[in-house]
């Protein structure tokens, strides 16, 4: 059997994205591999494809990896990169951050694959807090 | 398909960690699990819908399975609801 789905959030900002990936995985156990990709390589606000190449190889055990956005200008890095990768084992979601990185968390630890893991951050859209 | 259904008095808050440890054995299942917290019915698969219950100390929190593996779901659950209130988190 594949591993489990790796998580990979990717925001402009490093402590944003170490944040949400330390909450997903404590609430789902810690047995997903959730990785944060924030920050510019220099440590300022924006995004790093080398940061995001990294972690998309170290979140991959054989189950594929999710990744997430912060912000829509994220997508255009992720996009370069995953064109250049052209690997069906890794799907870029458009879900709510916090929320979605959760629910993708918690689904993968149950040993979802990574269309259902993806259909769980989706679903965050429609989760309402009050 | 057999359906089973258990009920549980909730000896602490359904925080985040027991909201996702819940939703984790759930998802494990193949059975349809579902949680129901006063008025609300949320799918147990789903951590946001638990978390989104507010279900509180005190409260009667029932978990209803329906599928082939509906009897063991349902006692995981419970088992889960029972630990992880008195925990907290």
């Amino acid at each position: 059997m594949a591993g489990l789905v790796g998580i990979v959030l990717v925001s402009h900002s490093a402590r944003l994205a170490e944040g949400a990936a330390d909450l997903a995985a404590q609430v789902a156990g810690g047995t997903v591999t959730v990785l944060a990709a924030g920050g510019t390589d220099d440590g300022g606000l924006g995004t790093s494809a080398a940061k995001i190449a990294d972690a998309l190889r170290r979140a991959d055990s054989g189950g594929g990896v999710l990744v997430l956005p912060d912000l829509g200008s994220a997508v255009l890095t992720v996009r370069v990169l995953l064109e250049d990768l052209d690997d069906a084992s890794v799907a870029l979601v458009d879900a709510p951050f916090v929320e979605g990185a959760v629910a993708a968390t918690v689904t993968a630890a149950a040993g979802a694959d990574l269309k259902a893991v993806a259909a769980a951050a989706r679903e965050a859209w429609h989760a309402r807090k009050l | 398909m057999p359906a089973s259904s258990e009920s549980i008095t909730l000896e602490g808050d359904l925080h985040a960690r027991p909201a996702g440890a819940l939703a984790v054995a759930a998802g494990r299942f193949a059975a349809t699990v579902s949680v129901t917290a006063g008025a609300r019915t949320v799918d147990a698969k789903s951590v946001l819908g638990v978390m989104g219950l507010g279900a509180t100390s005190g409260q009667r929190v029932t978990v209803t399975a329906d599928g082939p593996d509906a009897e063991e779901a349902v006692a995981t659950l419970i088992a889960i609801l029972g630990d992880a209130t008195r925990v907290g988190g």
